[in-house]
């Protein structure tokens, strides 16, 4: 038999079924978002270490232009090397439309079965492929518009077209998702018609991969710069040219550092919403303890002791959070599941087969149980502790309204109208769960208006930093051409109306220790052009008298602090090491590092005379993406029409595009969060506007009495929740401020290595006041109705 | 069974201090059946709190069955009095969302006085003993004025308190539901409870063994 005070406990639950409900789903909301959360990394991360951890990543990997299996031995033997293995690849564009080339990053493959390093496996289809065959990533086929099956065209460096038959998918591990990066990871065999070689196993004379693992301190990015540096010199000192190492951040996935920005401000979002929902459900337990006081008193009165009280209300908690348990668990799984599963496709994961977290049902009904008694225990031990004279003789009834002075005033206020002065009365009537109401309503605004105001910053930011690139086109040509040949080719195009051709290189830059470590871009833009005008943070732009003068980016003092303006930026090219006084530091959006130098600087580095180029960049008639797009399949023509290899041609508006894609993840991202904090800030203000109704039932009922008709009383209602909302939105702009700054500054510091600049948009802060009014009308809604059914005898001889 | 000594009790109220009980020495022998009167005011629901631990005075003592109570701490009170007195409000106060039954288990279920095994044949005779055992499984709110009275005063019993105490009982009820319930409580003191009733009824008065009648705080006969 169940003991009469767990009856009451149940009773007093189900007796208030809308104020019950209410306190279920905020609850509901905070383990909901908990449990998705938690269940995305539990699924996720242990996929991501294990999937990762089993491709053995290369530690470092070296672009050199032929090399041997003597030599692949020798590599091996390098002090520090643990394996290496050597890959031919070959960089080729394939057809994804007319005139439209895209990026094909062709992996040849010794042996499919015995991979040793940055090892993929089969996913679909044929494997190993046969020699007219290719394999794509999984990711890829959308990029290359193709299905398993389907015929893929491949334009070689040299101009030589062939196509494939798409024999099948790899899962690449390692690999960012093609979508993302925009190229297309492809793999076939050694005897592949795309090599120029035949079956030469000895010698590989074509640009190859030598890819690395290390054999001590595989996580130490020094040590292995360390070895990678001797794996180059074994390399060089057999006649190899290196031309580019690549060291990524070592045991990390490509992409872990954005997800892990992502689970951080998911986790801020998701512990805030619980807390709010817990602290909401503590105020909802207050007001029915204010309800109950003297119930309390005369339980005091047959014999209960504090304990037993509090253990009652305690247990009421505990109820609602096991209910709410009940809802938010399954909930919170799906999504968790769901959101797991679309974190994955960004890092070209699976998580199918992840076994389920028992640790997170666990810690989902620790935390659901225990944050609401935690935060209920405060109220419910104060209204246990209550005497019961205090109780029964109405020693705690509340303070008449007037008897402070902004109620004074506000009384004062008669030339309002008066249903409104009545509401504002009512509003500020109970100033405590009003400073709730409103708290918890701005923080979800806040929330809102911020995920708008990061969006709204990151479009700002992409956008004024393209308008400082005025060129449409960007061409990169396989080979060096005569400037007046591809001049008078390119302004033969009608919609071209103007083209400047800048050097540049990647050249390596030398870090504090004298060491040459990264690569980073040269770019020698003409000094008078128009296309390209940074922004600076310190220092000066380039200008038409500057010879030797350079502007670094901050992606290259980031890479070396030291660096500055009036300082030298020191590189390492083609085995010389050239310094350049610093002028500027620019202001830019990418993290990659970017040296822009005096033309003649860049020309003298590069051993060129000005008169050939590899690279054109086009201003087109029309700046639109049709134009862009228009222009750049005619230029492709032309340029193969006249015989001249396109490496590469890129619109900006692409890449720009791309940039703003991102924003796309961003805003899902921070808007669910936001969604969450708002649905329970909603809940807030139902329950704030549901209990001054229960409170005031006996008010309702002598206003009905003197006749005010339902409608009048309902509009009342009605009046005082939008109040409540708009006086939310004011405290929502201020606390947007601050959140919106801090999350700014952590995406762009997780994008772009910078924070974004400061932006509030008045747009976000609009649509706010229009979704607060919507909002406080429609949490306004219940309350309204029940106050407009009330029975005025019954309201009259309410307790 | 009651020994009341200078007994003292000074509330501060937005007016100012006041007194509502002023150094009453009282004695309430075991079995007797008090019947407390005086004008609204006097200072009677102060003296019956006194004697129910429900308030304490702020000077004088009061100890009742040999206990002291103002030596009993929060809790020790609490357990003291659900297992010495029985308390019976005006307003019957019982909880809205237990029924009949429930109610006179909540006493025994705070105070563990009674075995768990007996507890609800024991509810059930004190709803047949007050005449109400039709009614255990009913709401609160289905029941008359009268039968929720004598719900409270089974509750009161629950735990076979040797004092009942009862604050204006019958102040909403007809005057023949009023008679029933004095006529209980004569009951009770015949079988040896000491009752301890604050009223203005005459019924109550006559049917009580002495009277005690407060004046501004005071004993005055």
């Amino acid at each position: 038999m169940i003991a009469p005070r767990w009856r009451k406990v149940l009773r007093d639950v189900l007796e208030r079924p809308g104020r019950s409900a209410l306190a279920v789903l905020a609850l509901s909301a905070g383990v909901f978002e908990i449990g998705a959360l938690l269940y995305k990394y539990a699924v996720l991360q242990p996929v991501l270490t294990t999937m990762y951890e089993k491709t053995r990543p290369a530690s470092a990997t070296l672009s050199v232009d032929a090399m041997s299996d003597a030599l692949l031995d020798s590599v091996r033997q390098v002090p520090g090397v643990a394996d290496a293995e050597v890959r031919p690849v070959v960089m080729a564009r394939a057809q994804t439309g007319p005139d439209e080339w895209t990026p094909v990053i062709v992996n040849v493959i010794r042996d499919f079965d015995h991979q040793r390093i940055d090892t993929f496996a089969p996913q679909s289809g044929a494997w190993p492929p046969a020699p007219g065959q290719v394999l794509l990533e999984r990711s890829a086929l959308s990029v290359a518009k193709v299905k398993i099956g389907d015929s893929l065209r491949v334009r070689m460096p040299g101009g030589e077209e062939r196509s494939l038959l798409v024999a099948g998918t790899v899962h690449a591990a390692g690999l960012p998702p093609a979508w993302m990066d925009h190229f297309i990871p492809a793999f076939v065999s050694w005897g592949s018609v795309l090599r120029a070689s035949d079956d030469a196993i000895a010698s590989v004379e074509e640009p190859s991969q030598v890819r690395i693992v290390v054999s001590d301190h595989p996580l130490e990015e020094g040590y292995i710069r360390e070895v990678a540096d001797s794996v180059k010199s074994v390399l060089e000192r057999n006649d190899r040219t290196v031309t580019r190492v690549t060291v990524p951040t070592p045991g990390r996935h490509p992409h872990a550092d954005q997800m892990d920005a992502f689970l951080y401000l998911l986790g801020a979002f998701g512990i805030l919403s619980f807390i709010l929902s817990a602290v909401l459900v503590a105020s909802m337990i207050h007001a029915l303890l204010s309800e109950q006081v003297r119930q309390v008193g005369i339980m005091k009165a047959l014999g209960a002791t504090t304990r037993q009280v509090a253990g009652i209300y305690l247990g009421q908690v505990a109820l609602l959070a096991a209910v709410a348990l009940a809802i938010g668990i399954p909930l919170g799984l799906v999504v968790g599941r769901a959101y797991a599963q679309f974190s994955a496709s960004i890092l070209n994961a699976d998580v199918t087969s992840a076994p389920f977290p028992v640790w997170v049902l666990i810690a989902e009904v620790a935390a659901g149980i225990a944050v609401p008694l935690l935060v209920a225990l405060g109220p419910v031990l104060r209204a246990s502790r209550i005497t019961i004279h205090e109780a029964l003789s109405g020693a705690t009834a509340p303070r008449p309204f007037g008897t402070r002075r902004f109620e004074r005033w506000l009384a004062g206020q008669v030339w309002l109208p008066r249903p409104f002065l009545l509401s504002l009365r009512t509003t500020f009537a109970k100033r405590a769960r009003l400073a709730l109401t409103v708290v918890l309503l701005a923080l979800g605004g806040a929330c809102f208006m911020s995920a708008m105001n990061v969006s709204a910053a990151w479009d700002r930011a992409v956008r004024d930093d393209f308008s400082h690139r005025r060129y449409d086109l960007t061409v990169f040509l396989r080979e060096r051409q005569p400037i007046s040949r591809i001049e008078a080719l390119v302004e033969r195009d009608p919609d071209v109306v103007h083209v400047e051709f800048w050097p540049g290189g990647n050249p390596y830059l030398i870090g504090e220790r004298g060491v040459a470590g990264q690569q980073v871009a040269l770019v020698g833009p003409d000094a008078r052009t128009r296309l390209l005008e940074l922004p600076v943070s310190q220092g000066r732009w380039l200008s038409p008298t500057d010879s030797i003068g350079a502007v670094i980016n901050q992606g290259v003092v980031m890479r070396n602090a030291s660096l500055g303006v009036g300082r030298d930026v020191s590189l390492r090219l083609q085995g010389r090491t050239v310094s350049l006084p610093i002028i500027g530091v620019a202001k830019e959006l990418t993290p990659m590092p970017v040296v822009y130098a005096a033309q003649p600087a860049v020309y003298a580095a590069l051993g060129e005379d000005g008169t050939s180029t590899k690279a054109a960049r086009i201003v087109t008639r029309g700046h639109d993406d049709a134009s862009q797009r228009e222009a750049a399949r005619r230029l492709e023509r032309a340029f193969a029409e006249e015989g001249i290899e396109v490496a590469g041609l890129q619109r900006t508006s692409d890449a720009r595009q791309s940039i703003l894609d991102h924003l796309v993840i961003i805003y899902a991202v921070l808007g669910f969060a936001s969604m969450i904090v708002v649905f329970v800030g909603a809940i807030g203000l139902t329950s704030s506007l549901l209990l001054n109704v229960v409170q005031r039932t006996r008010e309702i009922g002598v206003l009905g009495a003197i006749g005010a008709t339902p409608a009048t009383i309902s509009r009342h209602v009605w009046l005082e929740g939008v109040l409540i909302g708009v006086l939310s939105w004011m405290l929502a702009n201020l606390v947007a401020a601050p959140i919106s700054a801090g999350l700014e500054a952590a995406v762009g510091g997780i994008f772009f290595k910078s924070p974004l600049p400061f932006s509030m948009s008045p747009a976000a802060s609009a649509l706010w006041l229009g979704l607060v009014v919507v909002l406080g009308s429609l949490s306004s809604f219940y309350p309204a109705w029940r106050a407009a059914r009330l029975p005025i005898r019954q309201a009259l001889t309410h307790a | 069974m009651i020994t009341l000594r200078d007994v003292t009790k000074t509330y501060d109220t937005p007016a100012g201090p006041f007194t509502a009980l002023r150094a009453i020495d009282l004695d309430v022998r075991p079995g007797e059946f008090v019947a407390v009167v005086g004008r609204s005011g006097s200072g009677k629901s102060t003296l019956l709190n006194m004697l129910a631990g429900i308030d304490r005075p702020s000077a004088g003592s009061v100890a009742v069955g040999g206990a002291s109570l103002k030596e009993l701490s929060h809790d020790r009170l609490a357990q003291w009095r659900g297992r010495t007195v029985g308390v019976v409000f005006q307003f019957f106060q019982l909880l809205p969302t237990l029924t009949a039954l429930e109610n006179v288990l909540l006493p025994m279920d705070f105070c563990g006085v009674i075995p768990a095994s007996q507890r609800r044949a024991r509810a059930l005779e004190l709803l047949k003993r007050v005449d109400v055992p039709e009614q255990a499984d009913k709401l609160p709110a289905a029941l008359s004025g009268g039968q929720q009275q004598r719900v409270a005063i089974a509750r009161a019993l629950a735990n076979d308190p040797p004092l009942i105490v009862a604050d204006e009982p019958t102040g909403n009820l007809d005057s023949a539901t009023s008679e029933a319930i004095f006529r209980l409580f004569g009951e009770l003191a015949s079988q040896g409870k000491t009752v301890v009733l604050v009223t203005h009824e005459r019924e109550a008065v006559s049917g009580a063994m002495r009277t005690v009648t407060l004046v501004d705080g005071r004993v005055a006969s």
